[in-house]
Parts: structure tokens; C-alpha cells; sequence
């Protein structure tokens, strides 16, 4: 029997590692792993997840592979011939069940394809083989369901049903809170881990996590033999796996449901941020830093760097760039404590430097220092407009009012000679595409605008605005207008030493913020840009709604 | 003419009294039958009961009432069920493929399921059966490929996989050129081992050419069992040659050379009686039975 079995097994998992459907779920699983590690700053604690989230996809289609194969004699007619061979139904699941082995190098093959990625991608902190042996569970537990379910449904609609249901249950809106974590917890804290400064000591727990993973296959498998056994004695020894594999994931779920450990220093350190951070001073900037995260400090001193090398004054005052933990705590990190608790964790991450006084210096979250491509020349771009912003002494924020407390509508620039200058310094230090910088001006009969003082402002933002910067409630960021991008896109057709003399020669008077748009223009020899009006608007001016502040 | 017993001490087949019901259709009715090694034909018309009568000795249905024993074995033990499926070779009367499968995945997934675990033995008999139905250019073809032939000769090197004693195939011939249905005769001859082979099929001439022992199975009872020989002379005297057509004979038809031939009843005026072959005893035997 056990030759049989073991023979069966190599069939199917021969099978199934040339089926075109595990392929095809390897390749959308690799891809999924990609987009879901490349764009953000490669954090293992993270990453680990992240891989775990694109094994998922693989067992998707593993599910249903397995299922296809489960169903296969019954669908195809067979049946009556299965039935004539020594080989019992019974022996075929086992044999099918173990042939999901062929999976295993589909997994092992993207679980090391994402590690090497992630570690050339500059990855800060270790892997955790506990959390990447889940995602490799996951598959094998994903097929052991699918051949539970083409064991008693060969339809193949059963299992792609199956694989809606796992991709159902893998998300945490339909569900209440801890259901989510209960299922798949990765889905729910992924984004969460993303913001941590580093990894939190035993969680998510990696282990429990497996052996409910572990339970799910051990479950799976005994309820598709006990569809097939005939045996009294073996339909017993398959109800006690089952009741062992159920107590298993109850006992690992539990543990899941615990609340996160350390909670308390994890908001320390995201609200007092200096307890935790180390600073470095180049070039007359601070930069602050968890622990580990020294691999990007390159490349934050390129973009401030490129800025302030280009300003033709000294620094008279001190600059400081600085990592961003937590800003507030979800429903998911702060399962099972109590709401007291909570609340009050979140009033000292509101007294945080990055939330309590956001226009000391330029922040950004942990998550946004992505290793290469369009999102990290974004977040070059963001930092080099703020530090910028900063240079020409544009507020970096724009405080809500005290009385309101509701989100302030960001300041504008309006016909401020300094807005263009700021751009000019950050295009010139950060290279951004020209096409993904003229991208922000609308086209057509689109247009984006803003309110001051009851006219309609055109506005300009740059596409990949928002990498690299803090999203927070109650302040934003500056709104740069189309005409200030417009001047800024003219200056840097001329030549830069031109206009770096040009700027040093009143550079006091560059920075008041009455000095407007035509009188840079002028001293530059340039015509200043025309801006479209925006279409069906009259020249009036408008009524009551939220106007935006000018920028002072 | 219900029990038909033959030489017990080459007796491989035994059943007894063996009844089957689907609902209020009766399958199989107390059939009572004994069965020699070597080929059986087992004739008779749709629902007659041969597909049933098949699929209980190839283990895969049940009987309501009788006993049955294949080899000597009891198909109600278990253990002894699973003897008899390790000697068994069977051919449903309509086997679905794996149509995604190649020929030679499909007779090495075949092949493991009949327990032929070593890889040499099993490509080893993989390549005798491919060759004794002649597909041995096609062990790479998808099986969705193959012509209806092509399959029904697959699904008759399946059966043979791993030399059974027993060989049960369901209208084996279904689908077969004459050339194809010649090579099958052939094929059934020439194995090794002196196998119980049960075939049924609609095709009397099949019977006549290659069975030493034919079964007539009407309306699930066994209405003949004997040699082929004795089966045509049962229509001795009952078969006739005419200039014309009369209509007192239960069949009528014309004959290729022009003549008249007429099956049972009563011969018109002048007819001459001729040697009667197993396909007039077969008609003349489902006419009695009201088949």
C-alpha cells in the first residue's frame, strides 16, 4: 500500500507541478509578492508578511488545482473503471494528498526568489523562518482543502468556489475585529507592521500561526479520507485527527487572539522618538533615525543635499530630517486592551514631535523609503520640495485652528516669487521625470484649483506627491499653484548659473512673500507663463465655501 | 435453461442465483452461470443485463440476492474483493479518459493504481500494451487527440495492463474498424496465461470467430449457455432460403446473393433449409424471449 501510495503521490505531484494552473499561480503569486515588497522600504518584519500574502495567491491556485485533480475520475467518467482497481479510493486521496508535495518547490521557489529580492533591496532587520514557513503551510493546507472539497464536488466551479471562500476569508473588512487575525493574521497587521520601527518581540506569532496552519492541512486531509475510507477503524483514527487538528487550531488561534506584547514601548518609542532614534549631523543637517534604518541615510542626504547646495545663503537655522513611528494606533494592533488603555496610548503619540509640532522639521514615515524605482524618486522629490519649501522658508505645514480642530485647508503660495524658486531648486536637485512633472498640470477640461481670498486658483501637484510624507490629521503640506510650477519649468530651461546669480543677488527679497512671480520673471528675462483660466468659471468671484490660507 | 453447468474442476467464474434491481427494472433475474477459463461471449441485446452482470464481477456494483465467486474468491470479503481486483483487467462499456492526459501518463497513472509500483515493470508493461494495440507511436499523443478507435483501444490496453487472469471488457469491439476488430481477435488469442476473458458485445460474428463459450443474456436471464456450434444448431431446422419473401417467418431479409433468408416461423412455399449460423439462433432466441 504504501509503494502505491508513494507512487500515486509522484504522479499527481508530477501533475501538478506542470499544470498550467499552479504556473500561472506561481507567476500572479510572484508578482503579487513583488508589488507588495518593492514599492515600500524593505522592513523584514514586514516583508516576511508580505511573501507570506503572496503564497496566498499560489495556494489559491493550488486549491483549485487540487481540487481538478481530487474530482478528476468522477468528472471524466471513470469512476466505474477506478473502482476495479486494487488501489481504493481511500489509498488514491492518500496517495493525491501527498502529491501536494509538489507544490512545495513552487513555494520554496517564491519564498527565495522574494528573500533574494528583499535583500538586495537593501532590507532592514533578519527574516524570521517561522513567518516564511507559514506562507509554505498555507499552500499545503490550500491543497489539502481542495482535494477535501474535488473529493466530495469534482464540478470544477467547487473549486474555484473554494478559492472565493479562501480569498474571502483572507480579508478582515467583512469580518469583525479578530476574526480577521484569527483566519489569516497577516492580512490584517501587514500594514501595520509596514509603520514599526522594528520588529515586535514575539508577534505576530509566527508559530501559533503555523500550527493553525498545520491543524487547517491535518484537518483538511482527514475529512477528504473520511469522504473515500470505508474502514470503521480508519474513519475512527480520521475522526481523532480531527479532533485533534480542531483542538490544534483552537489552541493556535488563541494564541493569535492574544493582544500584541510591548505595545506600551512600541508607543514609547514612536511618541518620544529621541529615547529611540540615532542622529547624525552632515552638512548642517540632522538626521534622526531608528536603529538599522542607517542604509537610507545616503540617499535622504542626496535629495536635502541636492537642495541645499544650490541655496545661496548659509543656514541660519537648524534643519532636521527625522524618521516617523506610529502616528496612531488601529483596531487591530490594540485588540484586548482596554479603550482607557488606548486612548491613552494615543494622546502620547499625539504629543509626538511629528504630530505636535510638524513645521520643526521634515518627517517621514518608516514605510516610505522605498529601495529603488518610481516610488523612491518620489519620496527623492517630496524631501527635496520640503527641504526646499524649507530653504525659502514656505511653511512646511499648515496648523488647524485651535478652535476648530478639523483639518486646515493647506496654505498657497499664491504669485510668490519663492514658490517657483523652491520647485526650481527641487527639480534641479531630484531630476524627476519632466513628463511625471508636467503630468500634474490638467488637461483638457479637467483642472484642480484652489480658493484664496474668493478667486480661483489653479493648482499644480506633482503625481507621486504623498511618498515619503507623514499622513496626518489636522495639518497639510503646502499647495503649489500651476503658475508657480509653470515659472519654475521656464527657469530651468535656462542655464543654472544664470539663475543661481540672479537668486543670490536678492536673495533676502526672494524670500518675502510679497515678492511675486512677474519680478522674478523679469530679473530672470523671462516672460511669465500663461495660465489657462479653468474652464466654466466666470471672472467674478465665487461664493462662500472652504477657502485655502496664503501661505506667509 | 437457467443453470448451465460446466466442468467444476476448470470452473473459474461461479454464480449463483444472482439478482440486480434498479428500481422497479429487474437487471438481473436468478441468473445462474458457470464459466471455464478461456473466452466468454456474453450476447444479448440492450438492457439485457450484460453490463450489469460485467460490473458485478469486476467488483465495482453489487448484487441484491445470489453469490458469486470469481477465482474461487468471495467478492463480499474485502480481502478477497481486493485479490480479485489485483488479477482483474476490466473495460467499462463506456469509460470517460483524462483527456488532458498523454497516452503513456495515462497507462503509467493506470498502472500504479493497479499496484505495479516498480518504474522498470511498469514502463516495461506500459510498451507491451501500447504495442499489442498497435499505439505504440502514440505514447506522447493527448489522449483528446486520439480518434474514438484510437481510445477504445486504449481503454483495452489499460485492461491488459499487468497480464490479469481475469479480463471482463464491455462491447470491447464498440468503435473498431474491421481491420482494428481483426487485430483485437488476434490480440485475445495470443494471451499468454490461459485468461478468463468475459466479453459482451452486439456483434455475433465476434462471438463465432473467438469464443469457445457463449452466454445468451435476454431480459437478465441466461436463456443460452453452451459452445458457439451448439448455440447455431438450437436454429436447426428453423432457417430457410426463398425466391421470395414470406410473411408467416418471424425475420426476412435479403441475403447478398439475391435470395431470400427467413428466421423462425413458418418458410414460405418452396424455401429451402439451410445451415443456420449464431446470429439466426440469437435472433431466433430473442424472438422467443420477446426481446
Amino acid at each position: 500500500m504504501t509503494r502505491t501510495v508513494l507512487g500515486l503521490a509522484r504522479a499527481e505531484a508530477s501533475l501538478l507541478v506542470r499544470s498550467v494552473l499552479a504556473l500561472a499561480g506561481l507567476l500572479a503569486a510572484g508578482l503579487v509578492t513583488w508589488f507588495g515588497i518593492h514599492p515600500v522600504e524593505p522592513l523584514w518584519w514586514h516583508a516576511a508578511w508580505q511573501i507570506g500574502f503572496g503564497q496566498l495567491v499560489l495556494g489559491l491556485a493550488v486549491l483549485v488545482a487540487a481540487q481538478l485533480a481530487a474530482g478528476r475520475a468522477r468528472r471524466d467518467g471513470m469512476a466505474g473503471l477506478y473502482a476495479s482497481f486494487p488501489a481504493t479510493a481511500g489509498i488514491r486521496t492518500l496517495g493525491q494528498l501527498a502529491g501536494i508535495a509538489g507544490a512545495i518547490p513552487a513555494s520554496l521557489l517564491l519564498i527565495g526568489a522574494a528573500a533574494v529580492s528583499v535583500h538586495l533591496l537593501g532590507v532592514v532587520g533578519t527574516p524570521s523562518v517561522t513567518v516564511l514557513a507559514g506562507g509554505l503551510l498555507l499552500v499545503i493546507a490550500a491543497g489539502a482543502a481542495g482535494i477535501a472539497i474535488g473529493t466530495r464536488f469534482p464540478h470544477p466551479m467547487a473549486g474555484v468556489l473554494g478559492a472565493l471562500a479562501l480569498l474571502l476569508s483572507s480579508g478582515t473588512t467583512h469580518l469583525v475585529s479578530g476574526g480577521g487575525i484569527w483566519l489569516v493574521p497577516w492580512e490584517g497587521l501587514q500594514d501595520d507592521l509596514g509603520f514599526l520601527p522594528g520588529p515586535l518581540a514575539g508577534y505576530p506569532p509566527a508559530g501559533a500561526h503555523g500550527a493553525e496552519l498545520a491543524g487547517l492541512a491535518v484537518l483538511a486531509g482527514a475529512a477528504a479520507l473520511a469522504i473515500t475510507v470505508r474502514s470503521a477503524r480508519a474513519r475512527a483514527g480520521l475522526a481523532t485527527a480531527g479532533v485533534l487538528a480542531v483542538t490544534l487550531i483552537c489552541l493556535a488561534g488563541a494564541v493569535q487572539l492574544r493582544p500584541v506584547p510591548n505595545l506600551n514601548r512600541l508607543v514609547t518609542d514612536s511618541a518620544n522618538p529621541a529615547s529611540a532614534q540615532r542622529c547624525t549631523t552632515s552638512s548642517g543637517v540632522r538626521y534622526c533615525l531608528y536603529p538599522g534604518f542607517g542604509s537610507v541615510l545616503p540617499s535622504l542626504e542626496a535629495a536635502v543635499h541636492g537642495v541645499l547646495a544650490r541655496v545661496p545663503a548659509r543656514l541660519d537655522r537648524p534643519l532636521t530630517v527625522s524618521q516617523v513611528g506610529l502616528t496612531s494606533l488601529d483596531a487591530t494592533l490594540t485588540h484586548g486592551y482596554p479603550k482607557r488603555q488606548v486612548s491613552r496610548w494615543n494622546a502620547e503619540l499625539r504629543r509626538a514631535p511629528a504630530i505636535a509640532s510638524p513645521e520643526s522639521a521634515i518627517y517621514f514615515p518608516i514605510w516610505a523609503w522605498p529601495a529603488f524605482g518610481g516610488p523612491l524618486a518620489d519620496a527623492h522629490f517630496n524631501l527635496a520640495l520640503a527641504t526646499a519649501d524649507w530653504a525659502v522658508r514656505i511653511p512646511l505645514v499648515t496648523i488647524a485652528s485651535s478652535q476648530s480642530g478639523q483639518p486646515s485647508q493647506p496654505c498657497v503660495p499664491v504669485n510668490q516669487a519663492r514658490e517657483a524658486i523652491a520647485l526650481w531648486l527641487a527639480i534641479l536637485a531630484a531630476r524627476p521625470p519632466a513628463g511625471e512633472l508636467q503630468a500634474g498640470v490638467p488637461a483638457g477640461n479637467g483642472f484642480t484649483a484652489a480658493v484664496v481670498d474668493h478667486k480661483v486658483i489653479p493648482t499644480w501637484s506633482y503625481p507621486g506627491q504623498g511618498a515619503g510624507q507623514v499622513d496626518q490629521i489636522g495639518f497639510s503640506p503646502p499647495q503649489n499653484t500651476e503658475a508657480g510650477y509653470l515659472l519654475a519649468r521656464a527657469m530651468t530651461t535656462l542655464p543654472e548659473p544664470k539663475v543661481a546669480r540672479v537668486l543670490a543677488a536678492g536673495w533676502v527679497t526672494w524670500l518675502n512673500w510679497h515678492t511675486t512671480d512677474a519680478q522674478l520673471a523679469a530679473a530672470l528675462g523671462i516672460k511669465m507663463p500663461g495660465v489657462p483660466r479653468p474652464p466654466l468659471l466666470g471672472t467674478g468671484p465665487i461664493g462662500n465655501g472652504p477657502e485655502n490660507p496664503v501661505c506667509t | 435453461m437457467d443453470k448451465m453447468t460446466m466442468n467444476v474442476s476448470t470452473t473459474a467464474v461461479h454464480i449463483d442465483g444472482l439478482s440486480r434491481r434498479y428500481g422497479a427494472t429487474r437487471a438481473l433475474d436468478a441468473v445462474d452461470l458457470a464459466l471455464d477459463r478461456g473466452i466468454t461471449g456474453l450476447l444479448g441485446p440492450n438492457g439485457a443485463g450484460k453490463t450489469t452482470l460485467l460490473s458485478i464481477l469486476a467488483t465495482v456494483n453489487e448484487p441484491d440476492a445470489g453469490r458469486v465467486s470469481v477465482l474461487g474468491l468471495d467478492p463480499k470479503d474485502a480481502a478477497e474483493r481486493l485479490e480479485i481486483r489485483r488479477r482483474l483487467g476490466y473495460l467499462p462499456q463506456e469509460l470517460g479518459y483524462h483527456r488532458h492526459f498523454t497516452v503513456a501518463a495515462f497507462l503509467d497513472y493506470v498502472a500504479i493504481l493497479k499496484e505495479i509500483t516498480d518504474r522498470r515493470r511498469r514502463a516495461g508493461e506500459i510498451a507491451r500494451v501500447l504495442a499489442a494495440i498497435g499505439l505504440e507511436d502514440r505514447a506522447r499523443t493527448r489522449i483528446r487527440a486520439l480518434s474514438g478507435g484510437m481510445r477504445q483501444r486504449l481503454g483495452i490496453a489499460q485492461a491488459l495492463l499487468g497480464q490479469p487472469e481475469l479480463l471482463i471488457l464491455d462491447e470491447p469491439t464498440a468503435g473498431l474498424d474491421p481491420v482494428q476488430r481483426l487485430r483485437f481477435r488476434e490480440l485475445l488469442s495470443d494471451l499468454p496465461g490461459d485468461p478468463v476473458i468475459v466479453l459482451s458485445t452486439h456483434q455475433a460474428d465476434d462471438i463465432a470467430a473467438i469464443c469457445p463459450t457463449v452466454v445468451v443474456l435476454l431480459q437478465g436471464r441466461v436463456q443460452f449457455a453452451g459452445t458457439p456450434s451448439e448455440l447455431a444448431a438450437t436454429a436447426s431446422g428453423h432457417v430457410w432460403a426463398a425466391n421470395e419473401r414470406g410473411p408467416g417467418a418471424h425475420l426476412s431479409w435479403r441475403s447478398s446473393d439475391g435470395r431470400w433468408r427467413h428466421v423462425g416461423g413458418q418458410p414460405p412455399a418452396g424455401a429451402d433449409v439451410v445451415p443456420p449460423t449464431v446470429e439466426d439462433s440469437y435472433l431466433l432466441l430473442s424472438h422467443a424471449a420477446g426481446a
